[in-house]
């Protein structure tokens, strides 16, 4: 059995992808009041697609990059052609939209690139780091990846409160109508956040891809987590997603080290239960009531 | 064809315009104009549809027939989103602001439409997205200033007594600089006090800017208004000066057979 310091590295690296898909929840949440269940389908189909072109460049970092504009496209394309006409017709039917863009995404993927899991390598080294002569469970393609999610929270941070586009789209997501009013053109807005979150799926999907395996499923069970640590985190807080993706991260990391990793999806359950027994709102939410 | 005044050079006017809703006519050859500079008033018991004439004219009802013009021009599908480049702005009844922002934020997003950006510019966080910013961040600050709600602008919506909250609100629909302002019940759920103050304010907007009131009390109406359209049961029966008003007998007939009920 591990040290305890063993297991909370290895649920901080393991963490950060969760914070950062539950990023993605957040920002289609906050611009545009829908909890995407398609978010980790869009970002298994971008991973594939960032796959495909690591194999015919050799690239990393231009399969990332063009993962990316994948992200970016898939999130337009499906605000476009789901979204934007479920919306019209009912807004809660957009959230079980969701659930059927995952569906049909996973059948796509399954499709053009099989069933098989594949594995996607790793940009630097994917061993345990050394110091004074003992190994940690914590290795550079962590440090990267903690690193690439501090560096998008801070963009994303700044891009939501600092700049009119971002105060539009927060405006645009609460209430269209007074939105409106004021000048802001929502529907564009909306294809914004789908648009941005889609990007941050992509780079969730490129970096978790290397610590499991990549197949049409693969992503569902970052979905039960990243879904726990942005609803716990209030679900229209970026910090409060981080803090909890890390934490959701930590905790299952813990029950893994300790008891068996078949718990850890129980763990996360729990986790959402009382939070939404206790504290619905969410840890860092602003607002006062939010329906479950 | 419904009741008709005609207005030399009205700046904002709806034309024969018929709105039905769910199989009821809520609108019938509805023509007001709005003389430009006045304070005008748009009164009628409750159902009357003064709010359908607000939501006609700023794009969120598209009328079965009839139409809407801005200093004369017929304007064609009118999307809400565009009021504030036309010059228009709206407040709505209650105060519609949005309870994540806080106070500055709210006012801000009522001068977005002054202060030129892009989209990828933002998105990148250029350096003079910053510049933008600040510039949109004095506007709201100043208009804040004006109407002495600047020492609440960083909180949210929600720690805000209701009158100040109603200023707020009117801040983000003045921010943006309209010539024509449509306030839809803005004295409501605010003291007698705080109610004389806003007549004050709204009558110092005039002449520079057209106002198009729909309010329920009458007090202010009379005291504010230099012209007044009546609706009842969605037809115009009345127009004229508040004097002309009061003693109308079709007015009277309207206001007191809604006390009958």
């Amino acid at each position: 059995m591990g040290s305890f310091v063993d297991f909370f590295l290895g649920g901080v690296a393991n963490g950060a992808v969760i914070a950062l898909m539950a990023l993605a929840l957040v920002l289609v949440w906050r611009s545009t009041r829908v909890v995407n269940f398609a978010q980790v389908g869009q970002a298994m189909f971008t991973t594939f697609v960032g796959l495909s072109v690591l194999q015919l460049t050799g690239s990393w970092f231009v399969a990332l990059a063009v993962a990316v504009i994948a992200g970016a496209l898939l999130g337009l394309i499906v605000h476009v052609l789901v979204m934007r006409p479920v919306r019209r017709a009912d807004s809660s039917g957009a959230i079980i939209a969701t659930f059927g863009v995952l569906i049909a995404l996973q059948s796509l993927a399954a499709m053009i690139w099989g069933g098989e899991p594949r594995s996607y390598p790793t940009p630097v080294e994917y061993v345990g780091l050394e110091i004074f002569g003992r190994v940690f469970p914590i290795t550079p393609y962590d440090i990267l990846v903690l690193v690439v999610t501090a560096l998008l929270v801070a963009a994303l941070a700044i891009l939501l409160t600092k700049t009119k586009l971002g105060l539009s789209m927060r405006a645009a997501a609460f209430n269209p109508e007074v939105a409106r009013l004021s000048g802001v053109r929502v529907s564009r807005m909306l294809a914004v956040g789908w648009v941005i979150a889609g990007m941050v799926g992509a780079v969730a999907g490129v970096l978790v891809a290397p610590t499991s395996t990549l197949s049409p499923n693969s992503f569902d069970i970052f979905l039960v987590f990243a879904f726990t640590a942005a609803v716990i985190g209030g679900l229209d807080s970026l910090v409060g997603a981080v803090a909890f993706g890390i934490g959701t991260g930590l905790v299952l990391s813990l029950v893994t080290g300790y008891s068996d990793a078949s718990n850890a999806a129980i763990v996360a359950l729990v986790l959402l239960g009382l939070n939404l027994w206790f504290k619905p709102d969410g840890v860092f939410s602003h607002h006062k009531a939010r329906s479950v | 064809m419904g009741y008709y005044l005609p207005l030399t050079n009205p700046v904002l006017e709806t034309v024969d315009v018929n709105v039905t809703l769910s199989g009821l006519h809520i609108l019938k050859d509805v023509s007001i104009g709005v003389p430009r500079g006045s304070v005008t008033g748009l009164i009628g018991p409750n159902g009357a549809g003064k709010t359908t004439v607000f939501n006609v004219m700023s794009g969120f009802l598209r009328p079965d027939s009839g139409e809407v013009r801005v200093e004369g021009r017929r304007l064609r599908h009118i999307a809400p989103q565009r009021l504030t480049r036309l010059g228009i702005a709206r407040t709505l009844q209650g105060v519609g602001l949005f309870p994540s922002l806080t106070a500055l934020e709210n006012v801000m997003l009522g001068a977005t439409v002054r202060v030129r950006s892009g989209i990828v510019a933002d998105a990148l966080a250029l350096p003079w997205t910053d510049a933008r910013q600040r510039q949109l961040r004095d506007q709201a600050r100043a208009v804040m200033e004006e109407f002495a709600v600047l020492d609440v602008a960083d909180r949210r919506p929600g720690e805000l007594p209701y009158p100040i909250q109603k200023r707020v609100a009117l801040a983000r629909a003045l921010v943006s600089d309209p010539r024509i302002l449509l306030l839809d019940e803005p004295a409501g759920g605010i003291s007698a006090g705080d109610m004389a103050d806003l007549g004050g304010l709204i009558k110092s907007w005039a002449p520079d800017r057209t106002v198009l009131l729909v309010e329920h009390h009458m007090e202010l109406v009379m005291d504010v208004c230099d012209f007044i359209w009546v609706l009842d049961a969605g037809s115009v029966i009345a127009a004229g000066t508040p004097e002309q008003v009061r003693s109308d007998p079709a007015v009277l007939a309207a206001y007191l057979g809604e006390e009958a009920h």
